[in-house]
């Protein structure tokens, strides 16, 4: 109702909007299925090739995302507002259409779908933040699916302080097998 | 995700979404069936070659 109340200014473009984003990235024990799942919120993993569209938690009897509510997919205009990311994986831009609701560090979107991806080191991502970080040597899959990348620095570090990592990937074949399923190019320079 | 306050409500109506084109599985793809071989037409026609010089 307040959307109502509140009458903000409503523009109509014709062109996807293209912003940042961070997510966990889950797969099968060989890494071969793979999907991307939101840091926060209800973790549904986004379906590949298709438009991942956004749902009320709440279950509001409202058009997703309200200005009233916290619903959407989440992106920011820039990287500095990824910097809070708890523990990614992966690191992209993303397109967002139908009903979007423009914040000021960011968008809520109704649909998404990632354009460019790549598998960032959270230790790095943590020291360094967004726009840094080494290549990802390997892709440690965890019990439950759970897989973390990390550069070959921080592989090391867990080795010498008994990290657990049950079982490791690859982490350029990870990657090329990450693109893939979604059919979205690399992201190279941030 | 701190995104700040909302500012405005965009509506996108994007004229060719942003996701890429599903392509059919190998296997998805039918077979071409040849049709069937009319009297007289088994055989490709040889035609006479052109002597070479």
């Amino acid at each position: 109702m307040l959307d109502v109340l509140v009458a903000p200014r409503r523009d109509t473009l014709t062109e996807p909007i293209v912003a940042w984003r961070t997510w966990t990235l889950a797969g099968s024990p060989d890494g071969r299925e793979l999907r991307l799942l939101p840091l926060f919120g209800d973790r549904r993993p986004w379906p590949p090739r298709e438009p991942h569209r956004a749902w009320c938690v709440r279950r509001g009897r409202h058009p997703v995302p309200s200005l009233t509510c916290t619903c959407g997919l989440y992106a920011t205009h820039g990287l500095d507002g990824l910097r809070r990311s708890r523990d990614p994986a992966v690191l992209g831009t993303v397109a967002l259409w139908g009903r979007v609701v423009e914040h000021a560090t960011g968008y809520r979107a109704e649909y998404a779908y990632p354009q460019r991806l790549r598998l960032v080191c959270f230790v790095c991502f943590f020291l360094a933040g967004p726009d840094r970080g080494s290549p990802c040597e390997v892709a440690v899959r965890h019990r439950g699916g759970r897989i973390v990348p990390l550069c070959a620095e921080h592989l090391a570090l867990c080795r010498r302080y008994d990290y657990p990592m049950p079982r490791l990937l690859e982490g350029a074949a990870v990657e090329r097998r990450l693109l893939d399923t979604y059919a979205v190019d690399p992201l190279r320079r941030v | 995700m701190d995104i700040g306050p909302p500012r405005r409500i965009i509506e996108v109506e994007p004229v060719t979404l942003p996701v890429p084109e599903t392509l059919p599985e190998p296997e998805q793809v039918p077979e071409p069936v040849p049709e069937p071989a009319g009297p007289g037409e088994g055989a490709p026609e040889r035609r006479p070659q052109p002597a070479e010089d």
